[in-house]
Order: C-alpha cells, then sequence, then structure tokens
C-alpha cells in the first residue's frame, strides 16, 4: 500500500509542478472550453443571402420573393436582372443561390398550367444548401396549394374538400433531440469529450516520459511477485491521481459547459459522471501507454497535435459509422472517444439509461483494463530492468 | 557531415543539412512524412463511401393496408433510407432510436387508408433524430421526398377518379413545380465536400506545429543560432535553406493527397491548376512561418509546440466548411481571417468543384501572399533582435 499511496501523492504533485504537464491538463482545457465553441454560438445559420432574378416581373413573383424572404432561413439579398449577373453574384460568395422565376410566371399560373421556378443553390456549402433547398421548396408548395386550392374553389368545390384532395394525406417530421437543429447543440457535446481525450491523453503522456517519475529503487535482488505487486500498486496509484485531478475537469466540461451554452441536457448527472469514470481510466492508462511508445515529451506533444481532427470524425457522429469501412470501425472502437461520445451523447442528450448503453459503458471498462495491463506489464519490464539490466 | 566540411556557408549548405536532419532524425522524419500521410490515409478511409445511403430506420404500420406497405416500398426506395424492422410500439421505436440501432422512426396511423379517401387528412408522422445532424437531415430528406411523392400519387387518383385525364391531374397538383439544382457538387458528395477540406486543415496543424519544432532545434540555445546564421552566411540564405525542404516536402504530401482525391475519389478540378498549386505553395509557406515565428519568439520550444498545437488544432471549425462564417460571431470570424487554411479552402474550392472565374478566384490568393509577406518580415525582424542580442563571436 506504501507504493500506492507514494506514487499517487508523487504523480499529483508532479501535475502542478511540472509546467508543460499543467499546462496542457488545465490551461489547455481552460482555454478551450471558451476558445472551442465560439464559431457555433450563433446556433443557427439563418438568412442565407439569395438572389431573385426576376423576369416575370409581376404581382405574383414579387409575391413569391416576398415569401421566400420572409421564412427565417433565406434572405433576398440582390434582384438582379439576369443569370449571368447572378452567377457572377455566387462565385465571388455574395449570395449563395439563384431563385429564378421565369417569364410568364404568372400568367401559366392563372391559366392552370404547370409553372416551373427554379432554384440554383450553391452546393459547396451543404448547410447553406440544405437552408436555401428547404425554405424554398417549402414556400413554393404552400404558394402551389393554395393556388391549387383556389381553383378547385373556383370550380364549386367545397373549401374543406379542396383542403383534403389538395393535402390528402400531410407528413409530419419531429425531431425527437435537439428540436431547433442547433449547431452548437450538435457538436459541442461530442467535441467537449474529444477535448478531454485530447489534453488529459497528452498530458499524461507527457507525465509518463518526462523525468521526476518515482524511480525503483535498485539495491537487492527482488522477486518476481514482489515486483509484479509493486507495478500493479503503481499503475493503479498514477490512475487514482488522474481521477482524481479530473474529476473536477471532466464534471465542469460534461456537466458545467453544456449548462452555461445552453445545451439542453435530458440525462442524469449521476448516470454521466459514472459514465466518465471508466472513459477517464481508459484514456489514462492510454496515455501511459502512448507514453512508452513515444518515449520523448516533445514526441507526445507533436503527433498527438493534429490528430484529434481524425479522432472527431473517426467517433461515427458526426459521420455515420455505417458509413465507414469495416477495418475503419475496428479501428474506432480502439479509441476510448468512440464508445465515449457515443455513450455519453446518448445518456445527456437522448437521455439514455445506463442500460441503453450497457455495451459502451463495458466496452470503456474493457478498454480500461487491456490498457492498463498494458501499461502494467511495461511498467514490470522497467522495474526488473532496474536490477537485471539484460532483460531490456 | 561531410558535406559541410567542404562546402562555402549559404544556402544549400543549410539546406542539405536540413536534409541530413530529417534522414537521422526519426521524429523529424516521422513528423513530415508518417503523421501527415497517416492522418490523411485516415480520414480519406473514413470519407471514402463519399455518400451515406440506405440508413436504417424503422416503422410502426398500424393500418397494414395496401397504402401504408406503398409508404414503406417508397422510403425503402430512396436512396437515403432504408426500412430495416417493423415494431410494435411507439416506446419501442423510441428505444432504438436512442440507442442508435435505428435513425427515424416511420408511424402510419390506424386506418390511414381509409382516412385518406375519405378526406380525413390522417398525419402521417416521421420521427429523426437531429443530435446526429448529419443523418438526421439525411434520414428526413429520404422521408420528406418518399411520402409527399405517394401522396401527390392519392392526389392525382382522387383526380383521375372524378374523370380529369392524368396529364391534367399531374399538372394540377403541383402548379409551381420546383427544379433545384445543386451547384458545383450535384450529387451533394462528402468527399468533395468535407474530406477535400480536412486535408489542408489536418496539414495546417501538421505544418506549423513541426516547423515549430525544426526551428526550435537551432534557436533551443544562442550558441546554435549563431551556428546556423554562420552556416548560411547571412540571414537570408540561412532562413531559406532551413525553411525550403520543408516547404518542398509538406506540398509533396499536399500533393498526394490531392493526387488520389482527383483520380481515385474523382473530385473535379474545373479551374486553373496554376492558380490551385500557387495557393498550394503560399499556403504551407504561410503556414510554415507562423510555426518558425512562434519558435522564434518563445522558448522553451515546448511552449512554442503548445501554442502552435492550441492555434491550430481546433482552427477547422473557424474555417466555415462545416458551419458557414456568415453566420459565426465576430471573434470567430475575425479569428478564421488570420488562418492561412480558410483562405487556402476558399482557393481550393474555388479552383476544384466550383471553376471560379481567373479574375473572381484572386483575393483569397493575393491574401495568403501577403500573409508570406508580412510573415517573412516578422520574422527577419525578429532574427535581426535576436542577433543584436548575441555578442559577435570571431568566426
Amino acid at each position: 500500500m506504501s507504493t500506492f499511496f507514494a506514487v499517487f501523492r508523487s504523480e499529483i504533485s508532479r501535475i502542478f509542478s511540472l509546467r508543460p504537464v499543467f499546462s496542457v491538463m488545465v490551461v489547455a482545457a481552460a482555454i478551450y472550453a471558451v476558445f472551442y465553441p465560439q464559431p457555433y454560438l450563433n446556433e443557427a445559420l439563418r438568412k442565407v443571402p439569395i438572389a431573385v432574378v426576376d423576369q416575370d416581373r409581376t404581382q405574383t413573383s414579387r409575391e413569391l420573393a416576398r415569401l421566400v424572404d420572409a421564412t427565417p432561413d433565406v434572405a433576398v439579398a440582390q434582384v438582379l436582372p439576369d443569370m449571368p449577373t447572378a452567377q457572377h453574384e455566387v462565385y465571388s460568395r455574395s449570395i449563395f443561390g439563384i431563385l429564378l422565376i421565369p417569364r410568364h410566371f404568372e400568367r401559366d399560373l392563372l391559366h392552370g398550367r404547370s409553372s416551373p421556378i427554379a432554384l440554383y443553390a450553391d452546393a459547396s456549402y451543404f448547410l447553406m444548401y440544405q437552408r436555401m433547398n428547404g425554405a424554398v421548396t417549402a414556400v413554393s408548395r404552400t404558394l402551389g396549394t393554395n393556388f391549387e386550392i383556389a381553383r378547385l374553389v373556383g370550380l364549386g368545390v367545397d373549401p374543406p374538400v379542396a383542403a383534403a384532395a389538395t393535402d390528402p394525406m400531410p407528413f409530419v417530421a419531429v425531431p425527437l433531440f435537439n428540436p431547433q437543429g442547433g449547431y452548437a447543440t450538435y457538436v459541442l457535446p461530442a467535441a467537449f469529450v474529444l477535448i478531454l481525450q485530447q489534453t488529459l491523453l497528452i498530458g499524461v503522456g507527457l507525465l509518463g516520459t518526462m523525468p521526476g517519475a518515482p524511480t525503483p529503487s535498485g539495491g537487492a535482488r527482488r522477486s518476481f511477485g514482489d515486483v509484479a505487486y509493486e507495478s500493479i500498486a503503481t499503475l493503479a496509484g498514477k490512475l487514482l491521481a488522474y481521477l482524481v485531478i479530473q474529476a473536477l475537469i471532466v464534471s465542469i466540461y460534461l456537466i458545467g459547459l453544456p449548462y452555461l451554452y445552453g445545451i439542453p441536457r435530458l440525462g442524469s448527472v449521476a448516470i454521466i459522471l459514472a459514465f466518465a469514470v471508466p472513459f477517464t481510466l481508459a484514456v489514462g492508462a492510454l496515455g501511459l501507454v502512448v507514453a512508452a511508445i513515444f518515449r520523448k515529451p516533445v514526441a507526445v506533444q507533436l503527433v498527438f497535435a493534429a490528430i484529434g481532427l481524425p479522432f472527431f470524425f473517426l467517433a461515427g457522429f458526426a459521420w455515420p459509422a455505417e458509413a465507414m469501412p469495416m477495418v475503419v470501425q475496428w479501428f474506432a472502437r480502439l479509441l476510448p472517444s468512440t464508445l465515449a461520445i457515443d455513450g455519453l451523447v446518448n445518456v445527456a442528450q437522448l437521455g439514455a439509461s445506463l442500460s441503453d448503453v450497457r455495451s459502451e459503458f463495458l466496452g470503456l471498462w474493457l478498454l480500461a483494463a487491456t490498457y492498463a495491463g498494458i501499461a502494467v506489464i511495461v511498467e514490470f519490464r522497467n522495474r526488473r530492468a532496474v536490477w537485471d539490466p539484460a532483460i531490456s | 557531415m561531410q558535406r559541410s566540411d567542404h562546402q562555402r556557408p549559404g544556402f544549400s549548405l543549410v539546406f542539405w543539412r536540413e536534409l541530413v536532419w530529417l534522414r537521422r532524425r526519426p521524429l523529424l522524419f516521422m513528423l513530415v512524412f508518417v503523421v501527415p500521410l497517416g492522418l490523411m490515409l485516415l480520414l480519406t478511409a473514413i470519407f471514402s463511401a463519399g455518400l451515406a445511403t440506405r440508413l436504417p430506420i424503422a416503422v410502426l404500420d398500424l393500418d397494414g393496408s395496401e397504402l401504408s406497405r406503398s409508404i414503406i416500398r417508397a422510403v425503402d426506395a430512396t436512396p437515403d433510407t432504408a426500412a430495416v424492422l417493423h415494431v410494435a410500439e411507439l416506446s419501442e421505436g423510441r428505444h432504438l432510436i436512442v440507442s442508435r440501432k435505428i435513425r427515424g422512426l416511420l408511424m402510419l396511423p390506424h386506418n390511414l387508408e381509409r382516412d385518406v379517401f375519405a378526406g380525413r387528412r390522417p398525419e402521417v408522422v416521421f420521427f429523426y433524430n437531429t443530435q446526429t445532424f448529419t443523418v438526421g437531415n439525411l434520414v428526413l430528406r429520404g422521408a420528406n421526398s418518399a411520402i409527399p411523392s405517394v401522396a401527390a400519387g392519392i392526389r392525382i387518383s382522387l383526380r383521375t377518379a372524378e374523370g380529369q385525364p392524368v396529364e391534367e391531374a399531374k399538372t394540377a397538383v403541383t402548379p409551381i413545380p420546383l427544379q433545384t439544382h445543386a451547384l458545383f457538387n450535384s450529387t451533394l458528395n462528402y468527399v468533395h465536400f468535407l474530406l477535400a477540406a480536412l486535408l489542408p486543415a489536418v496539414l495546417q496543424t501538421a505544418v506549423v506545429t513541426t516547423m515549430a519544432y525544426a526551428v526550435g532545434l537551432d534557436v533551443e540555445t544562442r550558441h546554435r543560432f549563431a551556428v546556423l546564421r554562420r552556416l548560411g552566411g547571412g540571414l537570408w540564405p540561412a532562413m531559406l535553406g532551413k525553411l525550403l525542404p520543408y516547404t518542398i516536402l509538406f506540398l509533396s504530401m499536399l500533393g498526394i493527397a490531392d493526387a488520389v482525391l482527383f483520380k481515385y475519389l474523382e473530385l473535379p478540378l474545373r479551374g486553373q491548376p496554376a492558380l490551385l498549386v500557387f495557393a498550394g505553395i503560399v499556403f504551407v509557406l504561410s503556414c510554415q512561418l507562423i510555426g518558425a515565428l512562434l519558435a522564434l519568439l518563445l522558448r522553451p520550444t515546448a511552449a512554442a509546440i503548445s501554442i502552435a498545437t492550441l492555434l491550430t488544432a481546433p482552427a477547422f471549425g473557424f474555417m466555415g466548411i462545416g458551419f458557414p462564417r456568415i453566420a459565426m460571431n465576430d471573434f470567430a470570424y475575425g479569428y478564421g481571417e488570420l488562418l492561412p487554411g480558410t483562405w487556402y479552402l476558399m482557393a481550393r474550392i474555388d479552383q476544384t468543384i466550383r471553376g471560379t472565374p481567373f479574375d473572381l478566384s484572386l483575393k483569397p490568393v493575393f491574401v495568403l501572399t501577403g500573409f508570406v509577406v508580412v510573415l517573412i518580415s516578422l520574422t527577419a525582424i525578429r532574427v535581426r533582435i535576436m542577433r543584436r542580442s548575441i555578442p559577435e563571436q570571431a568566426s
């Protein structure tokens, strides 16, 4: 037990005394908490600027343009005389779509003919495309339905019957979670888990590679069992130290920040924190494995600098895992972030119970055990090497 | 290092010394080749499918009529959604959505067919999950295209039953048909939209951090800094010789990624290739100079690398690919403005999928060139200040 407590105390004090470690685990975590969410704080993309090319110039065509402008998603920024001018504006990114209302739009409508309109929407930015397409589709359907009802009523059909004939089977889409479709609500819960993993992984990687770790004393030859016991006690001491330090940071990231940024939470705090325990242990143990592989603090820093972005997309959150090759799906499951993002988002944002996310929960414990096992073996070899250099 | 014994100080001496370092230092080698290629390969593998199709949804069919079956067939037939299972009650479907076994739930109410033809307007409800943004929107798109088309079929049949000719009925049910053209990426392919932007974004972080480290190797001690200057035989040749090997190597990495994108993943190249290459060069140079400047300003090198990571690792969100920049707050918009990646991605989108005319393509390229000029000047000023602080040693 003395080894366990000695390692625990020394690891805690090293986290605070080694500047690079403290910078990554505490300072960077604090900065990212404010810095990372900035682009998404407005939550929604509103008023995407488009141009109207109105070749009809009638009351009805102007009414159509006005209805499009009145939607929250799209704003008619310009009314332009022809398509080439409008295309020029699209290329210069001052507008992102063109609504073309052809000549005789009103005349054809009034004569009961089909009167098509066209939307040219910039699909080099998907979110803008989606907003423009959604808004203009809705307006053209509504306006078209109004005309259809008016025609039927003109033919002597009762208004309620006309309404039923034009829309016999209304389609209602109900978003179960994140009903406003907010971008921050979507991206931040997952990103916070990933930031936790990155800062802890690099922090532990640095701790494991920087000098000053309590070194096993040389001297007398020790039995296999003693060394094994000491290795396990050392690892347990380290992991407990990380768990204690992270307790505050994880709580802030998983409970405090979502609250401050107004992200709805359906799940209970207790389940979220219960889920965070195997996650923290798995990342901490993985960090020790990383330290054993890279050996130099600067290598840990550099190799892991750019790795966050691929890891984020690997989690199967922003891009469905179903669409990834099997090899990639299997690799993704080796990372604590993949299971943790699935599990924690399901618990916190979808209100899942612990039994709903049992497989992720157990998976994280399995990862924690596996990486801890590897870390113990590494520790064991290092300790034996102290009195028997032939082994290393 | 035999060369240094024989060669005169100058650009090529520093240049070759750097290449020898790359061969002898496994970490540097890994950072220039293994890490960028590995990460770009991983991202390419993730998005290789390009489109997410046939996402699983469940059906709660309380009607069991001919109409409800035809709706299920229509939803199953869209490229976006696949009706993979039937559930018996709403709570079961909700449970499956929460555990992400399915991505959406289509509910067809009791007596759907009877009520539709009696004019009672029963609702067809589709539950989906917007917490997973992309997937939620994709399944919604599938349901949104399938169900109104079934409804349109019903409306046509209601009219033909009244004796209206089929063609006339078809016209009458959609008085204002909307033709939507997805400009520049007509299949809405994620490879061309997201992957093509992610690769340079990863490279940006790799270049800035690696350069902070590589330059840090030379400026960690005053002595080493003086050695570099003497080897270069002056400020400019030393700087150029130090930076250029990495420019070439990182550009090659970008080139390999682009070759894969253009050749195997069918990214179109509709603009001017020369402009794309030039933009790539000034992009890599800007990133290098940011890294170099950080190494010159911050000691120890580990601190420079930390700051480089802090500035560039979260940069992708600021570059406005997923969430557009026009919707960001002032701080995020301004920070995006300062990132080379923001401008390079603009130039890249212009020259690949958009095929922007030459005169409208120049702004991002000019801005990147401006970055390079400003950063070179700042670096030179910083180096001069550092030189003054070093006592001149006899050579």
